[in-house]
């Protein structure tokens, strides 16, 4: 660790699989402050969610973190308000799934009431478009993100065939309202780095009790790595979830762009506790070249679709409304690009 | 329905809306310019035209009056009175006396009266709405508003004739901040104004700073020759809201909120549907539900009244400050 960066990331040996509280006491042990000691009003957890099935099997996050979480927090503040939240989605088999009947089915709905908290679909939540610098299409948001809050992300140790592995920035996707999120793929590592600066999480947990290896994130093999891991730096969270599964973490294209826009390199952080690596395997290894390239073609095909729209506006603002045709150059010198 | 007057806001905006609300059959278009009325009515597929107000009361069930500001109460009383219900261009009239007649009007002929205010119709005003409804900026503390432009779209020489017009900038343009103003906000509890009209020329550039029943203080500035921002900002106690007036824009800062932990603002993105300004289809579409009682009018003669309140008390100058809070301690604090 250098001098400049104390960040730390806990790895918590777990070796009885429901003793959630237990493995929270010791990375609390590890790292006294991790929790803050003082709240906000309200905690916002997001876990992954992006299938519809049961949390053994490595692909989704074990509800019973809402209850072990909710405890925690309210031995800081008693009154806080705990939102779980989760957007709707199109599942690994195309099809719609509403996040309603993945909350349901997986036991969100009982360990919420359990815990006393609320579960939030953000899908038919109040929602704002926004505008991202390097993001062709705008993106929706929840309002409840313009609010005040602590915000906690759960993940999973999973691999993706795109990604490489999913983790806590990649879990920020699930914040887009919009069931259909594949329009955005192949802008998915700014984009990732852009919900990374807009949702920085400020408690990070992925959940590695159960991995996903072959070909995840949703129709992998369950790896047994009982290792939870805990941070307060998404990237640092990342990085080590990547050590942890054997990936340089500088293939990861997203991890690459957060630490550019983050300007940081990797390694600056320590990593407490217990961290036993094991290499996952990629069912099929080529495949991330194959996806790249498609998305990359696709962006060209994007570009090349702007480009053309606003040259071809112009030819015809030029021939028939010379007026506009200077009005819309003079603003496009003056102004500078919208975005954030 | 029928149309009252055939002049550019007719042409550009409500003829635009009637054809994309389908449950309205445009019937009849009137203008003392008979000439013009036909020219209208042929080029847009009304089955009739004419020059007699009296031929909309038989031939309608509704009307649109977009006369000029001067003729806005005698024109909408005479159909009120008779039961035809109303949806009157802003401004409302000329001043309060007029309005209350036009209230009164309504009253007395059970028609529903509705003030064209359209721009609570735009999706991203009712979404800052929904945002200063909601607190995220705290309670508004300040608020800016600023419009206009040289080259904004031509109007006829009413707009220019005190007796007619009612008045200039503040009038015509700053009416719209004004609404807007009192329905996101609060009402004009003082005002203060300084313009360059004079008794025969309404004014090109206007100024009212105001303080509201909230406390919140402000100005709006409206000019003919000038390029403002056109937009409005609200300064809340946590953070601002900017309105584009002018496009579909929404800038908004929460200080303690999450998302702007590492952004200074978003800039809301809010589409455009076609027309470009659906504000008029949706403001059709609005009294439409509101005269079969789906919905309570939103802008109503009151509403509308109250705006014209805010512009005709600056121009009297009837409502000065409070000594102990004199122009000058206004604070006009831009977002950062």
């Amino acid at each position: 660790m250098t001098a400049r960066s104390p960040r730390r990331v806990v790895a918590v040996r777990v070796h009885e699989q429901d003793d959630l509280a237990r493995a929270c006491a010791m990375a609390l042990e590890l790292l006294p402050g991790l929790l803050p000691s003082t709240l906000p009003a309200q905690v916002v957890i997001k876990p992954n969610l992006c299938d519809i099935t049961a949390w053994e099997t490595g692909v989704t996050t074990d509800p019973r973190w809402l209850g072990v979480l909710a405890r925690l927090l309210r031995s800081i503040r008693p009154d806080v308000k705990i939102y779980a939240v989760e957007a709707d989605a199109i599942s690994a088999y195309k099809t719609y799934r509403s996040c309603d009947e993945t909350f349901e089915r997986l036991g969100f709905v009982a360990a919420a009431q359990e815990a006393g908290i609320n579960l939030v679909n953000l899908s038919r939540s109040d929602t704002l478009e926004v505008s991202l610098a390097g993001i062709p299409m705008a993106v929706r948001i929840p309002q409840l993100f313009l609010e005040e809050m602590y915000f906690i992300s759960i993940a999973n140790l999973k691999l993706h065939p795109y990604t490489r592995i999913t983790g806590i920035l990649k879990n920020s996707l699930g914040l887009i309202t919009d069931a259909d999120r594949s329009e955005f793929h192949p802008h998915l590592s700014v984009l990732l780095s852009r919900l990374h600066q807009l949702f920085p999480p400020d408690l990070c947990i992925i959940d590695g009790r159960i991995g996903l290896e072959g070909r995840g994130p949703i129709l992998g093999r369950p790896v047994r790595m009982n290792t939870i891991l805990f941070g307060a730096d998404a990237l640092d969270v990342d990085e080590t979830a990547c050590r942890l599964m054997a990936i340089r973490p500088g293939k990861v294209a997203h991890l690459r762009q957060t630490a550019k826009d983050l300007g940081r390199d990797f390694g600056e952080f320590e990593v407490v506790g217990d961290l036993q690596p094991r290499t996952f395997v990629f069912d099929d290894p080529e495949g991330h070249s194959a996806i790249a390239i498609k998305f990359a073609y696709r962006r060209w095909l994007h570009h090349l679709d702007l480009f053309c729209n606003r040259w071809t506006g112009r030819a015809i603002r030029l021939r028939y409304d010379p007026l506009s045709f200077k009005k819309s150059i003079m603003a496009k010198l003056a102004g500078g690009q919208r975005g954030l | 329905m029928g149309v009252v007057g055939a002049g550019v806001v007719t042409e550009r905006r409500h003829i635009l809306a009637i054809n994309g609300v389908p449950e309205v059959r445009a019937s009849i278009v009137v203008d003392k310019d008979g000439e013009r009325a036909r020219h209208v009515a042929e080029l847009y597929g009304f089955p009739h035209w004419s020059t007699n107000l009296e031929d909309v009361v038989h031939g309608s069930d509704f009307a649109i009056v977009a006369v000029p500001n001067g003729l806005h109460a005698e024109v909408s009383c005479q159909l009120l009175s008779q039961g035809i219900p109303v949806l009157c261009e802003k401004p409302m009239a000329r001043t309060v006396e007029e309005c209350l007649a036009m209230v009164e009007a309504a009253r007395r002929g059970k028609a529903p009266l509705a003030i064209g205010h359209n721009r609570r119709y735009l999706e991203h005003i009712r979404l800052a709405r929904q945002l200063l409804q909601k607190g995220l900026i705290g309670e508004v503390q300040n608020v800016q508003a600023e419009e206009g432009s040289p080259t904004d779209w031509p109007r006829s020489p009413s707009f220019f004739d005190p007796q007619l017009s009612g008045g200039g900038a503040l009038m015509d343009v700053g009416i719209h901040s004004i609404d807007l103003i009192r329905w996101l906000v609060g009402e004009f509890e003082q005002v203060e104004y300084s313009g360059n009209g004079t008794p025969q020329s309404v004014e090109s550039e206007a100024e009212l700073r105001f303080r509201l029943s909230t406390g919140a203080t402000g100005c709006v500035m409206a000019s003919r020759t000038r390029d403002l921002k056109q937009k409005i900002t609200f300064e809340g106690r946590d953070g601002f809201l900017e309105v584009g007036l002018w496009d579909p824009s929404l800038g908004i800062r929460c200080t303690k909120g999450k998302a702007f932990q590492n952004f200074p603002r978003l800039n809301a993105y809010v589409p455009r549907r076609p027309p470009q300004d659906s504000s008029f289809v949706d403001q059709l579409h609005h009294f439409v539900s509101a005269l079969r009682g789906q919905e309570e009018l939103l802008v109503t003669g009151e509403e509308g009244m109250a705006a014209v309140s805010a512009v005709c008390r600056a121009y009297s100058g009837a409502a000065p400050l409070s000594p102990a809070r004199p122009v000058g301690a206004f604070t006009s604090v831009s977002p950062t």
